[in-house]
C-alpha cells in the first residue's frame, strides 16, 4: 500500500524484518502508542474518548489529504491554516441563520479554495516561483484580507446545521468522519488508481520525463494546488462548525500538523513518493500523541515538542529508508 | 563563456539592488508629499532605531539561504531568548555583562544544533528549523506563558542610545553587515558558504569542508538572532515568548526582496540590507499614511511575490 503503482519494486524481493518494519512501521508504531495510551490511561479506550479524538482528527486528515497532493509533486503548502480561517469568515460573511444557506455557503468556500489554488499553482508553475515563497505569500495575504473584513473581531453568526456537520452523529459515527472517509477514498482513487493519479507521481518524481511522455507538468502541478486548496476549504468548513465561532486563526498550526503527518505517513517532500492512507495515518499517530500527552497530565506545550522530535525523526526515518 | 556568465549574473545582482534601491528613494520622495513628517530627522532617526531587529534576523538568514539553507527557527529562537535575557536579568540586574555573551553562546549553539541536525540526519532544512522551532517554542513557554520579567535601567538605553546624534544600534547594524559583506566576498570561508549553496556537490568535490560549511551558516543564524533579541529585549523591557512568532517570515522577506535566490548560492548581504530598508520604510509609511496593519499584510505577501517574479528567471 505504501508502493505507488508506477514506482519499480525494490531490488531485493525477499521479505525481510526490515522491510517489514518500512512498510508497516507506522501501523506498528500507532499500536505502540495506543497500547501505552491505554495502559497510562484507563479513559483512552472508552468510546467516547476515542470518537472524541476521531472529531478533532477529521479537519487535519482532509487538509492532509490535499497536502498530500501538493508534497507528491515537490510541493508545499503553507496557506492552507490561512485559507481555513478565511473560508470560515466567508461562512459566517452569509449572516445566515438557517440551514437553507448551507449549500450556498459550501460552494462559495469551495470557489474560493480554488482560485486561491489557482493562483499558488499558476505562481509555482507558470512563474517559477518556490512553493515556499508562493504559499506564504498567499498566506499573510489572505490573513490581511481575513482581518480587514472583520476587523480582528471574532463573527458567530451560523446555520446551526453546521454544527451538526462538525460534531453530529449518524449512527454513533461522527460526520465529519464520514466525510473524510469519502474525500480520501474519492482522492485516494484519483491519485492511486487513474490516469491523472499516475501522472502526478510522474511528475513528482521526473518532471522532465514526465514532460517527455506527453504529461503537461505545469498543468499536473496547478491541479494539485488546487485540490490541496479546496481540501483545506472543505477542512475550514467542518472545523468551524466544531469551533461554533470565527475567531481569524481557526486552523492555527495546521500548515505545520498536516506536513508533520504527511511525512509521518511517508510522504516524501522531495516529490514523487507517498500514499494517502499512509498520510493519514500519520494524522491519527499526530491525534493519538496529542491526546496522550493530555491524558497523561502533562503540560499541552510538551505537545509542541513532542511534535518538533517526531517530524524531524520521521524525516531521518525515512530518509535511511530511501537511501 | 563562464566569464560571461558570472558577469551577467553581477549584473542581474547588481540589477536588482538599483531596482530596490530606485524604489527607496521613491518612497521616501512619496512619503515627503504624504506627510510634512515622514522626512524629517527625528523620524529617520526612529525608522533606523527599529532597523535592527529585523535587519539581524534578515541577515542571519541571509547566510543560511545563501548557504542553500533556510532556517525557520529564528523567530522562536529570538523569543526564546528574550524570556531568557529578561528573567535573568530580573534575578541578577548585576549580571549584565554575563547575560549578554550567555544568550549570544546559547544562541550561536542552537544554530550550530539546526545544521549539525540537516548535516547528520540529512533531513531537508525546511523539516529540521520547522521541528527546530516548534520544540523551542514549546519548552520556551512551558517555562513562562504570559510575557514577564524586567530589564536594568543601563541595559534598556542600549536601545535608543546614541552616538554622535545617530542610533548606537544603527551604527551597529551597519558595521555587521559591513562586515558581514566583507566576510562573504574576500574571505575563503566567506566564499565557500556561495561555493555550497550554488552546487553542494561540486563543493564536496573539490575537497571543501561542506557540512562544516553548513553548521557555521546555520551557527551564524543563531548569532545573528542573539544580536536581534538583545535589542529587542532593551527596547521592550519584558522577555516574550510570543514575540518573534512573526519574525520567521518577516526575516525572509529582505533576503528575497534583495535578490537573494532561495535555492542558494547567489545573492549577498548588500541586497538584504536595501530590502530590510526598503520594508522597514514601507511599514512606516503606511503608518503614516494610516493604512491599517491587516493592509500592511497583503501588502507584504504582494511584494515576496513582486520581488521574486522579478528576480526568477525561467527554467524552460
Amino acid at each position: 500500500m505504501m508502493v505507488p503503482l508506477d514506482t519499480p519494486m525494490p531490488r531485493s524481493q525477499s521479505i525481510s524484518m526490515a522491510s517489514v518494519f518500512e512498510r508497516y512501521g507506522l501501523m506498528i508504531f500507532l499500536v505502540v502508542l495506543m497500547t501505552v495510551a491505554a495502559l497510562a490511561s484507563p479513559t483512552f479506550l472508552r468510546p467516547a474518548n476515542l470518537v472524541n479524538v476521531l472529531t478533532i482528527a477529521a479537519p487535519l486528515g482532509m487538509v492532509v489529504v490535499g497536502q498530500t497532493f501538493v508534497i507528491l509533486v515537490r510541493g508545499l503548502d503553507l496557506s492552507v491554516a490561512s485559507l481555513m480561517a478565511t473560508v470560515a469568515v466567508l461562512a459566517t460573511a452569509f449572516k445566515a441563520t438557517t440551514n437553507e444557506a448551507i449549500p450556498m455557503i459550501f460552494i462559495a468556500a469551495i470557489a474560493l479554495s480554488a482560485v486561491v489554488g489557482l493562483v499558488n499553482g499558476w505562481l509555482v508553475a507558470k512563474r517559477n516561483v518556490s512553493p515556499f515563497l508562493a504559499t506564504l505569500a498567499m498566506m499573510i495575504i489572505l490573513q490581511g484580507i481575513r482581518f480587514a473584513y472583520t476587523g480582528g473581531a471574532p463573527i458567530s453568526t451560523l446555520p446551526p446545521g453546521m454544527g451538526f456537520l462538525a460534531s453530529g452523529r449518524i449512527f454513533g459515527v461522527p460526520v465529519n468522519l464520514i466525510t473524510l472517509a469519502f474525500l480520501a477514498i474519492a482522492f485516494g482513487i484519483v491519485l492511486h488508481r487513474s490516469r491523472l493519479g499516475r501522472e502526478i507521481f510522474m511528475v513528482g518524481s521526473n518532471p522532465k520525463a514526465a514532460f517527455l511522455n506527453g504529461v503537461a507538468p505545469d498543468r499536473v502541478v496547478i491541479l494539485c494546488y488546487v485540490i490541496c486548496s479546496v481540501c483545506a476549504g472543505i477542512g475550514g468548513l467542518f472545523l468551524l462548525g466544531y469551533v461554533g465561532t470565527v475567531s481569524n486563526w481557526v486552523g492555527q498550526g495546521y500548515e505545520l500538523d498536516s506536513i508533520v503527518a504527511a511525512v509521518m505517513g511517508g510522504v516524501a517532500l522531495t516529490g514523487g513518493r507517498g500514499n494517502i492512507f499512509a498520510a493519514l495515518l500519520g494524522v491519527a499517530v499526530l491525534v493519538v500523541i496529542n491526546n496522550l500527552v493530555l491524558l497523561l497530565g502533562f503540560p499541552i506545550e510538551m505537545q509542541l515538542i513532542i511534535k518538533g522530535v517526531i517530524i524531524i525523526g520521521a524525516a531521518a526515518f525515512y530518509r535511511t529508508r530511501l537511501a | 563563456m563562464s566569464a560571461i556568465t558570472v558577469d551577467l549574473r553581477r549584473n542581474r545582482l547588481m540589477l536588482s539592488y538599483l531596482i530596490v534601491a530606485v524604489l527607496l528613494v521613491l518612497l521616501a520622495v512619496a512619503g515627503g508629499f504624504l506627510s510634512d513628517r515622514f522626512l524629517t530627522w527625528r523620524n529617520i532617526g526612529n525608522l533606523f532605531q527599529q532597523l535592527i531587529v529585523l535587519g539581524m534576523v534578515s541577515l542571519g538568514q541571509t547566510f543560511v539561504v545563501l548557504m542553500g539553507g533556510i532556517d525557520l527557527a529564528i523567530g522562536s529562537l529570538v523569543g526564546a531568548l528574550t524570556v531568557f535575557l529578561a528573567n535573568f536579568l530580573e534575578w541578577r540586574p548585576d549580571l549584565v555583562w554575563l547575560a549578554l555573551p550567555l544568550a549570544l553562546v546559547v544562541a550561536t549553539a542552537v544554530g550550530a544544533l539546526n545544521g549539525l541536525l540537516t548535516v547528520v540526519l540529512r533531513v531537508h532544512p525546511l523539516i529540521v528549523t520547522l521541528g527546530m522551532s516548534s520544540i523551542i517554542f514549546g519548552g520556551t513557554l512551558m517555562y513562562r506563558k504570559e510575557p514577564g520579567g524586567s530589564v536594568p535601567r543601563a541595559f534598556a538605553d542600549i536601545a535608543y542610545a546614541k552616538v554622535g546624534g545617530i542610533p548606537l544600534s544603527a551604527i551597529v547594524l551597519v558595521v555587521i553587515f559591513a562586515l558581514a559583506g566583507l566576510w562573504l566576498q574576500r574571505t575563503r570561508t566567506g566564499r565557500s558558504i556561495y561555493f555550497v549553496g550554488g552546487d553542494r556537490e561540486a563543493a564536496r568535490l573539490n575537497g571543501l569542508p561542506v557540512d562544516r560549511i553548513v553548521v557555521l551558516a546555520y551557527a551564524l543564524s543563531g548569532l545573528c538572532a542573539g544580536i536581534a533579541a538583545i535589542f529587542l529585549t532593551a527596547r521592550t523591557g519584558v522577555g516574550d515568548p510570543r514575540i518573534g512568532a512573526a519574525l520567521t517570515l518577516q526575516s525572509v522577506t529582505p533576503v528575497v526582496v534583495g535578490g537573494t535566490i532561495l535555492a542558494g548560492g547567489r545573492g549577498g548581504v548588500l541586497g538584504t540590507f536595501l530590502g530590510v530598508l526598503l520594508v522597514t520604510m514601507l511599514n512606516s509609511l503606511l503608518n503614516f499614511v494610516n493604512v491599517s496593519s491587516y493592509y500592511q499584510w497583503v501588502i507584504q505577501g504582494l511584494i515576496i511575490i513582486i520581488a521574486v517574479g522579478i528576480h526568477t528567471t525561467r527554467r524552460r
